[in-house]
């Protein structure tokens, strides 16, 4: 029973963590998408013709940006761990230090 | 000698049926959206198997350790398995691998996305019952640690797929919500991007979680006949060796699998395909950092499965879904089973001749699963077609909108 009650609780860490990752960075890029769409203005959208906004685009790429950088993170995150670094933040910059 | 060269062998061959059963976890659903042609999926996917397996610098000595009792906790041998060059353990281990590829083959020939991870514990536990009694398999942890063939193994299969489907279902809800106002074909292309990036992204997981599984068998029956004394690192050639057999595994592309996943389960457009993948690799990636073990193959069903419940009007084929958690249901024990007969047939012939014709029986039932194979082959030419729905394939998903949903709550 313990066994079923330790599972539980690790699932419902992945499960937050995955909906936070999973979930959430596609919405981001879903917003991206959308500010694209508006920047370009158009046959990009379900509405009315309208003229380009730029700052749809600024918008767009703000979110992409947002994206590649969680998942560059990512990545140097699991791959430091494998080699037996941590990535910590030091000031919001991310620097490896050895474990 | 030639023992431990055929469990080198067999732990290869088993780590590249583990690569072309698993293709489409990663690139099923990309080529199912014509995200990337078929060719370059498994391209693109071998490549970052490759990488990743070479990335997995912290491999594990102790990964039958959480299901059977052949290691202590330091990775090393039991004594009593290591004499005689460690004949006792190498049979075993010869055994567990030769039950794990017979059922990744016939799975892979019915296109059944069945756990690589499962066919593996499967059949280690199987050759370990018949090879050392049932006392010799872990069932449980401890009351604090989560552990053994169900808390390893069996619970994170039950809750691995749930997980996955909820995070999927909830990034497709999101996704079609916040581009409604996009049109459809603006919204696709952009949407083919983030899939591919999302794809690779499994495929790199992938290559880092399951090559080291068999490093780890490699270098345990290396240690086990006394060519390998160290406890802390696997040879570099093994780790070349893995890393080449998954990649290659996955190149080959197992179409028939894909084409299960990518268009058999759900009918799935690029947005649907980018909130799976990133479900995927979200779950798989935090529950290997969490320590938590799980199959990729799960977590990718249950993605697909989350994106199909997430899109109003978008169907599940339920009969299908119901096939392969049949499949997931049995893997376990039939793994076992084979492994269990490889085992005794192995052990009653003995020695040296034993492990040949287990060697043997492998290589004969391989070559009928491909000769079968080729009777329908599916390949990169066909694995996209319009999947033909047999009669009780599909059931109507009971589409709750969430607004109404929300009432039923209050």
């Amino acid at each position: 029973m313990s066994q079923l009650w330790l599972a539980l609780q690790a699932g419902a860490q992945v499960l937050f963590a995955a909906l936070l990752l999973g979930a959430g960075l596609p919405a981001i890029f879903a917003l991206g998408m959308r500010s694209l769409a508006y920047g370009a203005g158009g046959t990009a959208e379900v509405a009315v013709e309208s003229k380009p906004r730029p700052v749809g685009k600024v918008l767009a790429a703000v979110c992409f940006g947002v994206v590649v950088v969680a998942i560059l993170l990512g990545i140097s995150w699991i791959v430091g761990t494998g080699m037996g670094y941590s990535l910590v933040f030091d000031h919001l910059i991310p620097t490896f230090r050895k474990k | 000698m030639i023992v431990l060269g055929m469990v080198i062998l067999t732990s290869l061959a088993f780590d590249f049926t583990n690569g072309f059963h698993d293709t489409a976890n990663a690139m099923a659903t990309s080529i199912a959206t014509g995200a990337l042609k078929p060719k370059a999926a498994v391209a693109l996917s071998a490549v970052l198997n490759l990488i990743g397996a070479f990335l997995s610098v912290q491999v594990a000595l102790t990964v039958t350790n959480s299901v059977i009792r052949i290691q202590d906790s330091t990775g090393a041998p039991n004594p009593q398995l290591t004499a005689n060059g460690g004949s006792a353990l190498l049979l075993i281990v010869l055994a567990g691998l030769v039950g794990a590829i017979i059922w990744n083959l016939l799975t892979w020939l019915l296109g059944l996305p069945s756990s690589s991870s499962h066919a593996l514990f499967g059949g280690l536990i199987g050759a370990t019952i018949a090879g050392l009694g049932f006392s010799a398999v872990k069932w449980v942890g401890t009351d604090t640690k989560l552990d053994g063939v169900v808390g390893k193994v069996i619970l994170p299969a039950v809750l691995s797929p749930v997980i996955a489907s909820v995070v999927a279902m909830t990034g497709t809800w999101i996704i079609y919500k916040v581009t409604k106002k996009v049109a459809e074909k603006f919204r696709n292309d952009g949407f083919r991007w983030g899939q591919i990036g999302s794809a690779s992204l499994i495929s790199l997981a992938h290559g880092m979680n399951d090559a080291q599984k068999t490093m780890g068998i490699i270098t345990l029956a290396l240690i086990a006949s006394g060519n390998w004394t160290d406890l802390h690192a696997v040879p570099l050639w093994v780790k070349a060796a893995c890393a080449t057999a998954i990649a290659l595994g996955t190149f080959i592309g197992g179409w028939r699998i894909i084409r299960t996943l990518g268009k058999g389960l759900v009918e799935i457009d690029s947005p649907q395909g980018l909130a799976a993948d990133s479900a995927s690799a979200a779950t798989i990636i935090v529950s290997s950092h969490l320590g938590f073990a799980l199959s990729t193959t799960h977590v990718a069903t249950g993605s697909i499965i989350g994106t199909g419940l997430g899109r109003k009007g978008a169907q599940v084929r339920w009969a299908v879904a119901l096939r392969m958690l049949v499949a997931w249901l049995i893997t376990l024990p039939s793994a076992g089973l084979v492994a269990a007969l490889a085992w005794a047939v192995g052990h009653f012939i003995g020695g040296l001749a034993g492990a040949i014709v287990i060697f043997a029986i492998l290589i004969g039932c391989a070559g009928f699963v491909f000769w079968h194979s080729r009777k329908n082959p599916v390949g990169h030419h066909n694995v996209t077609d319009e999947w033909e729905t047999s009669a009780g394939d599909v059931l109507q998903v009971p589409v709750v909108p969430v607004e109404s949903a929300k009432e039923a709550v209050r």
